[in-house]
């Protein structure tokens, strides 16, 4: 198997390289079950979060853990936007993500018990990769339909050639087939 | 009309959790440790205590106890496993299992990553998750351990929900409530 080495702070990793379309290959990070690279990048990410956050906005699944790491160590809340609608939500913000290329991929959903959480709150939007910025754009819209202010954009790994206003660890590049 | 809500204590730390009807007849004190980094910290140092020493490996459902397995490993250095809930297109060989789930009533996939089985394939584990309710996601994830030729030697939560059971080491009870 392919594999290609990623790199946070002390801890390297040798992730998998997977075919994403024909002749673009991508490596593969996953946070879920790494403890040890949760650890570094949260550690690393909290000394760019401003000191005015009021808390940590994230979505399911894979950045939960590092934004769960991340409020362990600053002692601020994080809140978790799903990605699809649960039996319990109560007139829940729905917002759609739009590709470029494909259209709407898919929806997210927040529910109004944690969307009063968000109101007046300055928050610190946490990924653990941004590539086309889609998704980083809809829980933006997700923040500010529930009345909060974003002041910090955060993120383990960017990938590609977007220029966008984050501020990452780690560099992930696509790579092509010749 | 106020909200009907359920207080709590897990491990010291004391919620109110509102009651929400999820089906015809029914309502559960609605408990959902993501974003409660407070709440998962204190659990998961609860929960080591009763640990049982021979644990290999945790094994957790996609999505709610995440955060929970992510505090044991830390503190226990015992290695972690997601089931998660998709099959991924990266996945190598991934093995799976269906279940049907009591919140959704829908059929609900359990799938584990084939690149993950040798942690569990020979080993001890310990299942971990947020409420154990009729058990369904239980006996899946149980059913897919063994398939992989894991042993579960324990399994862990917060609470366990409806009739009371002695199968799962837990830190508290909810009751079923009937709606208003």
């Amino acid at each position: 198997m392919e594999t290609y080495p990623i790199t946070i702070g002390k801890i390297t990793r040798h992730v998998p390289v997977v075919e994403t379309l024909p002749g673009v290959h991508i490596p593969l990070v996953e946070l879920m079950g790494d403890v040890e690279l949760v650890q570094a990048a949260a550690e690393a990410l909290v000394k760019h979060l401003p000191a005015s956050t009021d808390a940590l906005l994230t979505l399911e699944t894979s950045p939960i853990v590092l934004a769960h790491a991340m409020s362990a160590i600053v002692g601020k809340p994080y809140i978790v936007v799903r990605r699809k609608r649960r039996p319990y939500m109560t007139d829940p913000i729905i917002q759609e993500v739009e590709s470029l290329t494909l259209g709407v991929t898919e929806t997210l959903w927040l529910d109004s018990r944690m969307a009063e959480k968000l109101l007046g709150q300055n928050v610190a939007l946490v990924f653990d990769v941004v590539s086309s910025g889609g998704t980083m754009m809809a829980l933006e819209k997700v923040a500010k339909k529930a009345g909060a202010n974003v002041i910090a954009r955060l993120a383990a790994f960017h990938q590609g050639n977007s220029k966008l206003p984050i501020t990452f660890l780690s560099e992930i590049p696509i790579l092509q087939t010749s | 009309m106020g909200v009907k809500t359920y207080p709590i204590n897990i491990a010291g730390v004391h919620r109110e959790l509102p009651v929400v009807q999820v089906g015809p007849g029914v309502a559960v004190a609605l408990f959902n440790m993501l974003g409660d980094t407070e709440v998962v910290e204190e659990a998961a140092k609860a929960l080591i205590k009763k640990m049982p020493a021979d644990i290999d490996v945790l094994v957790t459902p996609e999505v709610k106890a995440v955060p929970l397995a992510h505090a044991l490993s830390r503190l226990t250095g015992k290695p972690y496993v997601v089931a998660r809930k998709t099959e991924k297109p990266y996945m190598i060989n991934p093995v799976s299992r269906t279940v049907i789930s009591i919140t959704t009533g829908k059929p609900q996939l359990l799938v584990l990553d084939g690149t993950d089985i040798p942690l569990i394939k020979g080993k001890r584990v310990a299942i971990v998750d947020d409420v154990v309710s009729t058990g369904s996601t239980l006996k899946g994830l149980s059913d897919l351990i063994t398939d992989v030729g894991g042993v579960v030697g324990v399994v862990m939560a917060v609470f366990t929900e409806g009739s009371p059971r002695d199968d799962v080491i837990a830190l508290g009870h909810l009751p079923l409530f009937k709606p208003d």
